[in-house]
């Protein structure tokens, strides 16, 4: 049941209280607090909220370097330091990406697509491909305030199934009006600095920073400290509030020390995500009761009081943080609390248990009710063996949408080699939703319901045991009405639902409010390869033989003003195109359905010199192609097409591909998740044979050209004739 | 001072999408929040943004909300209260 510790041997660390994890740790332990008024953010509306503001000036290189960016390349240099050994992988939480950049250019209402080359919460872990020299996958997931955990949790599954040899993962944010503003609106920020676990605590603060860890597959020795386990679940239960009983805590918590292998009582010290808002303390609180049952809880603090809640971020610092009071054997104080509310039967000064620190557990909780635990250590003397590469999954259901319409329209029309690209009809994704439940929703998490609902998931039936969500852009009616609304009224009337609904989790926290889901869910995000890093992260997390059905998910709307500068397809003049696929999963193979599968995700850096075929063969080998493929879908996105058309020529006439070939987004249009419906078709065209040319018993190849280089397989079933049916 | 109880019922069903709610078939004294309209705490936080900006009226803490809230008659009658001068 538990998994191989994971050793550390990089960390990297930026946030308001210094820019290394030894600055940061000494400031820690001497209680220092770092919140104070932002200085090199200028809010209009005053009084100006404490944040936790990073003390850095940004590079002066000429380069307009969001300041996401700057943070997680700072962190980056320190984890790599002292080995010289590329990482095989970059899996990164964020949230903001971009956004402190892009306020300020959209507020002067700049048009040209190029300077909005950084926005995209997918380009920091992108942007860092250079400065590291990895050739590999990247994976960016954003799941709010649980980010950062997840993307250490991901990352160990990379080099626990024996994928990779090390991994640089962690997470970043910067502070902008988004966040500042959108938690103000929302009640949640203490104006005289957050105390977590304060009797009177009113609230948290933003802040922005980094934290990196370079993970490795060497086996961690008695010196080393590991990651021993991590655990999430989602609450499915408010999309801003915890549930207040600590319920999803308390299974991310049990999930992360069934993954290490260890009880709670041999935890020495709970670093709490400890927020400093009255409902977070309480569950977080109520949480650790209840797992700790009639035990006394160990030492426990929150270092948010001292550095403010840096987002995505946290749970990665917190990481960092938790493998410094093992190497120093010291604790930090839980900075800005004078005064511990007596409802969360919390003793502040616990003692250790036998003086010394070998175990940390380290929580997340983000918005949406996306739960993260980790547990940190010393590894056991005889750890358990890595796990395997996990199976193909099932293909049970699945549905499309499109400027077309529904699933039945969408497919039709694809398989009758017409466009389906174009802007949804509004009625069409609302059909058969809820008003009451959509009521606050707008395009892109009304498209994720409808896609649920047509792939058989939505609350009729059994829950997905977990949601895995691909977006490249998010919601961003959502975000362009939020930040519309703010500049028009000079920052004073920020829209708490529009806040809510601007985060790229918040689709995905909607799905699993309404189907009750409440294991994973994750959201991952990127401008090609969204939906493949989602698949992928489903693949990374399956639970080894005993797992349920899930649901993969990818989608994205267009925004007639956004689009056209953030997107680098239509800035490149492709139509405006919008919808997505969903598809219902099973690790548990079905005789007569379909399985899929990622064989492959590759991504490089901007001028790389590295030869096309060297990355293709690294995301699908080049000598089974003609064996297993008798009919490949291929993705050439409008901003890279020259590129991505050489690059097909090439591979080609490498692997001796001869069969049926369709270049997908002339049909799907040119979106960031248009190989969710690439998939969804070719899964349809695997259900009923009589639609394609596809020699029978051989599988459909989607493959994705270009920047980002990508493989999934949809292969036919085991037995004999394939069952015809979808959602 | 406007007609408040004509008023506020249609700007809060506009401002929360409220389906099939006809604004004058709210009853002044009903329970807004957590009643048969369906508001909650998230659409109380955007009605507090649409007083504040509508009348300059600040409600900036749940005790106050949860009164104020409780029904379109004490929400009129706080914002009778407390506004002086309205913004444009």
């Amino acid at each position: 049941m538990s998994s191989a510790p994971v050793r550390i041997a990089g960390m990297g660390l930026v946030c308001a209280a210094g820019s290394s994890p030894e600055t940061v740790f000494t400031a820690l332990t001497a209680g220092e607090c770092a919140i104070a008024p932002p200085t090199r953010f200028h809010p209009q509306v005053s009084p100006h909220l404490p944040v936790g503001e990073v003390p850095l000036a940004p590079p002066a290189d000429g380069d307009d370097l969001p300041p996401t960016h700057w943070l997680a390349r700072q962190a980056a240099t320190q984890a790599m330091a002292g080995t010289d050994a590329p990482p095989d992988a970059i899996v990164l939480g964020i949230t903001t990406g971009g956004m402190a950049l892009t306020e300020d250019l959209l507020q002067k209402k700049i048009a040209d697509p190029a300077a909005y080359a950084r926005h995209a919460v997918g380009s920091v872990a992108q942007d860092l491909l250079d400065q590291t020299g990895c050739k590999g996958s990247v994976l960016t997931v954003s799941t709010a305030c649980s980010s950062g955990a997840v993307a250490l949790f991901l990352a160990a599954q990379l080099i626990r199934r024996g994928i990779c040899r090390r991994v640089l993962a962690g997470g970043a944010d910067s502070l902008c009006r988004l966040t500042y503003y959108g938690f103000k609106s929302l009640q949640l920020i203490d104006d005289e600095g957050a105390r977590p676990l304060c009797a009177d605590r009113r609230g948290m603060s933003v802040a922005e920073g980094a934290g990196l860890l370079l993970l490795d597959d060497t086996p961690p020795g008695p010196d080393d400290v590991a990651l021993l386990g991590g655990g999430l679940s989602c609450d499915a239960f408010h999309a801003a509030k915890p549930h207040p009983e600590g319920e999803g805590a308390a299974a991310a918590i049990e999930a992360a020390l069934a993954d290490a292998g260890v009880s709670f009582s041999t935890i020495d010290y709970v670093n709490l995500h400890g927020t400093g808002t009255p409902d977070n303390d309480l569950a977080e609180a109520r949480a650790l009761r209840q797992i700790a049952a009639e035990e006394k809880l160990p030492p426990l603090s929150s270092i948010k009081g001292a550095v403010g809640h840096p987002l995505a971020a946290a749970g990665a610092m917190e990481a960092v943080i938790a493998a410094q009071t093992i190497k120093h054997q010291q604790l930090p104080p839980n900075t800005g609390c004078s005064d511990p509310d007596p409802e969360l039967e919390i003793d502040l000064d616990a003692a250790r248990r036998d003086g010394r620190i070998d175990r940390v557990l380290s929580n997340s909780f983000g918005f949406g009710g996306n739960n993260a635990a980790l547990v940190i250590g010393r590894a056991p003397a005889s750890p358990p063996a890595c796990t395997a590469a996990g199976r193909p999954f099932s293909i049970r259901g699945y549905a499309a949408l499109s400027g077309r319409g529904s699933t039945a329209a969408t497919l039709a029309a694809l398989t009758a080699e017409e466009s389906v690209g174009g802007c949804a009809d509004p009625a069409e994704i609302d059909n058969g939703l809820d008003p009451g439940l959509i009521r606050r929703l707008k395009r892109l998490p009304r498209m994720t319901l409808a896609l649920t609902k047509a792939c058989g998931c939505g609350p009729e039936g059994t829950p997905p045991e977990a949601i895995y969500f691909g977006t490249g852009w998010g919601a961003l009616s959502e975000t362009h009405d939020f930040l519309e609304r703010l500049f028009k009224s000079e920052e004073r009337f920020p829209s708490p639902m529009d806040f809510i609904g601007s985060v790229h989790n918040a689709a995905a926290g909607q799905l699993a409010l309404w189907t009750g889901a409440k294991g994973d869910n994750l959201t991952t995000t990127c401008p090609y390869a969204a939906f493949e890093q989602a698949l992928y992260s489903a693949q990374l997390l399956q639970k080894d033989g005993c797992g349920g059905p899930v649901l993969v998910l990818g989608a994205d709307e267009a925004h007639p003003h956004l689009s056209p500068k953030l997107d680098p397809d239509v800035a490149a003049g492709a139509p405006l195109a919008e919808g997505g696929g969903a598809l219902h999963l099973d690790p548990q193979a079905h005789p007569g359905s379909p399985s899929l599968r990622l064989l492959g995700l590759d991504y490089a850096a901007e001028g790389t010199d590295e030869e096309p075929l060297t990355r293709l063969e690294r995301v699908v080998p080049t000598t089974s192609v003609t064996r297993r493929y008798g009919l490949v879908m291929v993705g050439l996105p409008a901003s890279c097409r020259g590129a991505a058309e050489t690059q097909l020529a090439a591979w080609r006439s490498a692997t001796g591909y001869a069969g049926p070939l369709i270049d997908y987004r002339r049909q799907t249009g040119d979106f960031a998740t248009a190989s969710a419906m690439a998939t969804v078709w070719a899964a349809a065209l695997m259900d009923d044979p009589s639609q394609t040319s596809c020699p029978p018993g051989k599988g459909i190849l989607i493959l994705n050209l270009g920047t980002v280089m990508g493989a999934i397989a949809v292969t036919p079933p085991l037995e004999g004739r394939p069952r015809k049916g979808a959602a | 001072m406007p007609n408040l109880m004509q008023e506020l019922p249609k700007k809060i069903v506009a401002t929360l999408n409220l389906p099939d709610i006809d604004p004058d078939e709210i009853d002044p004294d009903e329970q807004l929040v957590g009643g048969r309209l369906g508001i909650d705490s998230i659409d109380v936080l955007e009605m507090v943004m649409l007083i504040e900006k509508d009348y300059g009226v600040i409600i900036d803490s749940k005790e106050l909300g949860a009164k104020v809230f409780a029904s379109l008659r004490t929400l009129a009658a706080h914002i009778e209260g407390q506004a002086g001068e309205l913004p444009n």
